[in-house]
């Protein structure tokens, strides 16, 4: 068979894949620009045109190409990038540095994320309230619109939120890319069982204190964020394992191992959104007909979710993020993109089609304001 | 059986397309009747409590609000009760508080605003200490630690 051409089934035509982009061209520019561009706001006018514009040349070359993963992590990695820069720059202006005060604290002005909801569930259930200094609803990233955003893509794409919503996997998926070959190869895959055990955890010790534990003693991307100012013993403690996580796990093992390590290993929010796997309409399947077993997909996947038993059964397992990096590096196009209930092998362009629809929306909509924050920064600082 | 998992599948994929497209332009109605669910509100342990009385002087308002004790399941041994001066507030501040409302002052406290310096004189064995003394875009915000 000509390999050659069966890698590239999923690429469209220039026209074909133009009539596919139409859509999220109008929807994209409908929701991010609210139907209009303002220029009398330069800066502004143009981080619009140029965010929305990159948006859909990216969307449009999954098409043309039938690559998904290799342009979906551009966005992915801008959006974190974006996002620590938006609101570094945010606290830079409001406080002049980038850790947050006791005022801020009592006052309830700490921007919320979803690595809070694991450890809110119980204290939630028990003193119904909220274990986090936020804001209800209004001001910056308050807790009801960061549960609805949350919620809606777990449902809809389950752990896909980790390759296509959240605003932290950027990093370690950009590091996981530095290197052509990995220096450390065997891991083994028992590993990924541990954020499940971080997960437990951190619930627990949450429930316990009433405080969200993870976010106040491990997080990692407080390093790129915001911090509690350094004024005692216990703060020094705390932003010392911030940075050692961040570089260990987000820089210098993703850059070894190839692999997303911080997500693979250590993120409670990963293992809540790969239970939600269970229940989304989206997954990644094998063509077992089609399959060589060159056994390719398991060695590229960044998250430990895809083992060789994986492939004979003819899924990727529950921690797959839906990333398509797998889906790229198929010659034989046997592992793709798929819908529950549809057998493997079958209508694999409407289930590639419908969820690129679907995930690439969610990702535009919601990184669109960080990137374009980013971009206007970026113009007024040349201009 | 093969047929109706395959129009399950494909249904629920379309409604998860349906979902995003209400998902941004109904943000703002979703996330208002999230903010209604009964248990999105905020613990004492950070927003400090609801105001038990309020006092009001000539340029700001003094707010004394319920002591938390709040734990997971039942109330804890030690927790504090947070004061908030609102307004116009002095450069020096001295105010006898009765957290407890039981008309017996139960700690003395004095705030130097300029040279960031709180003290408290406890008349009460259930006093403990300064938590918390801090500037705020409202005033100034001082919690004092306690036990039951
Ligand atoms: S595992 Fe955690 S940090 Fe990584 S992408 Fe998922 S939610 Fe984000
Ligand atoms: S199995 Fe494939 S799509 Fe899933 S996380 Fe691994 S590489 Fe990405």
């Amino acid at each position: 068979m000509n390999n050659n051409l069966v890698s590239t089934s999923m690429e469209k035509s220039f026209g074909k894949s133009l009539l596919y982009t139409l859509p999220m061209f109008l929807i994209t520019f409908i929701f991010i620009s609210g139907g209009k561009v303002d220029f009398s706001n330069l800066p502004a006018a143009l981080a619009i045109v140029v965010t929305f514009l990159f948006m859909n040349i990216l969307y449009f070359m999954m098409h043309y190409t039938g690559k998904t993963d290799k342009f979906r992590v551009i966005l992915f990695i801008i959006f974190a990038l974006s996002l620590s820069f938006t609101l570094i720059k945010n606290m830079m202006e409001m406080r002049h540095s980038m850790s947050f005060s006791q005022a801020d604290l009592l006052e309830c002005k700490i921007p919320f994320c979803h690595l809070v909801i694991p450890m809110m569930i119980i204290p939630a259930a028990f003193t119904k309230s909220i274990i986090f200094p936020g804001s209800v609803i209004g001001g910056f990233a308050d807790i009801s619109s960061m549960i609805i955003l949350w919620l809606v893509a777990t449902l809809v794409l389950g752990r896909g939120f980790c390759a296509w919503g959240c605003f932290y996997g950027g990093w370690d998926d950009g590091f996981s890319r530095f290197r052509k070959k990995s220096v450390i190869k065997k891991i083994s895959e028992s590993w990924r069982w541990m954020p499940f055990a971080v997960l437990f955890m951190v619930a627990l010790t949450a429930a316990m204190t009433l405080g969200p534990t993870y976010c106040d003693w491990i997080c990692p991307f407080k390093a790129v964020t915001e911090f509690e100012q350094i004024s005692s013993v216990e703060s020094v403690a705390k932003a010392v394992v911030f940075i050692s996580l961040f570089l260990s796990l987000v820089v210098v093992l993703p850059v070894l191992t190839k692999k997303r390590t911080q997500c693979s290993f250590l993120c409670p929010m990963g293992a809540v959104n790969s239970l939600s796997n269970k229940i989304t309409p989206f997954v990644v399947k094998i063509d077992k007909k089609a399959c060589s077993e060159c056994f390719k997909c398991v060695q590229v996947c960044p998250l430990f979710a895809l083992t060789k038993e994986d492939v004979k059964n003819g899924k990727a397992s529950v921690f797959c993020s839906k990333c398509g990096k797998c889906v790229d590096v198929c010659s034989k196009n046997a592992i793709h993109f798929g819908i529950k209930g549809v057998p493997a092998g079958t209508m694999k362009n409407f289930s590639r089609n419908l969820f690129l629809f679907v995930s690439f929306l969610f990702i535009s909509v919601f990184s669109a304001g960080s990137i374009i924050n980013a971009v206007q920064s970026i113009f007024k600082l040349l201009f | 059986m093969k047929k109706l998992k395959m129009i399950t599948g494909i249904t629920w994929a379309f409604a998860g397309l349906i979902l995003m497209f209400i998902l941004f332009p109904g943000m703002n109605n979703l996330s208002m009747s999230v903010s209604k669910l009964p248990f999105m509100k905020i613990n004492p342990n950070y927003n400090g409590g609801v105001v038990a009385k309020q006092i009001v002087e000539a340029s700001c308002t003094l707010d004394i609000r319920k002591p938390v004790f709040d734990g997971l399941l039942k109330e804890r041994k030690s927790g504090f009760v947070q004061i908030d001066w609102r307004g116009t507030v002095p450069d020096n501040i001295v105010d006898t508080i009765d957290y407890d409302l039981d008309e017996i002052p139960d700690f003395t406290i004095t705030i130097d605003r300029i040279k960031s310096t709180t003290s408290i004189n406890a008349m009460s064995s259930k006093v403990l200490n300064i938590g918390v003394s801090t500037p705020t875009s409202y005033g100034w915000a001082v919690r004092v630690n306690l036990k039951k």
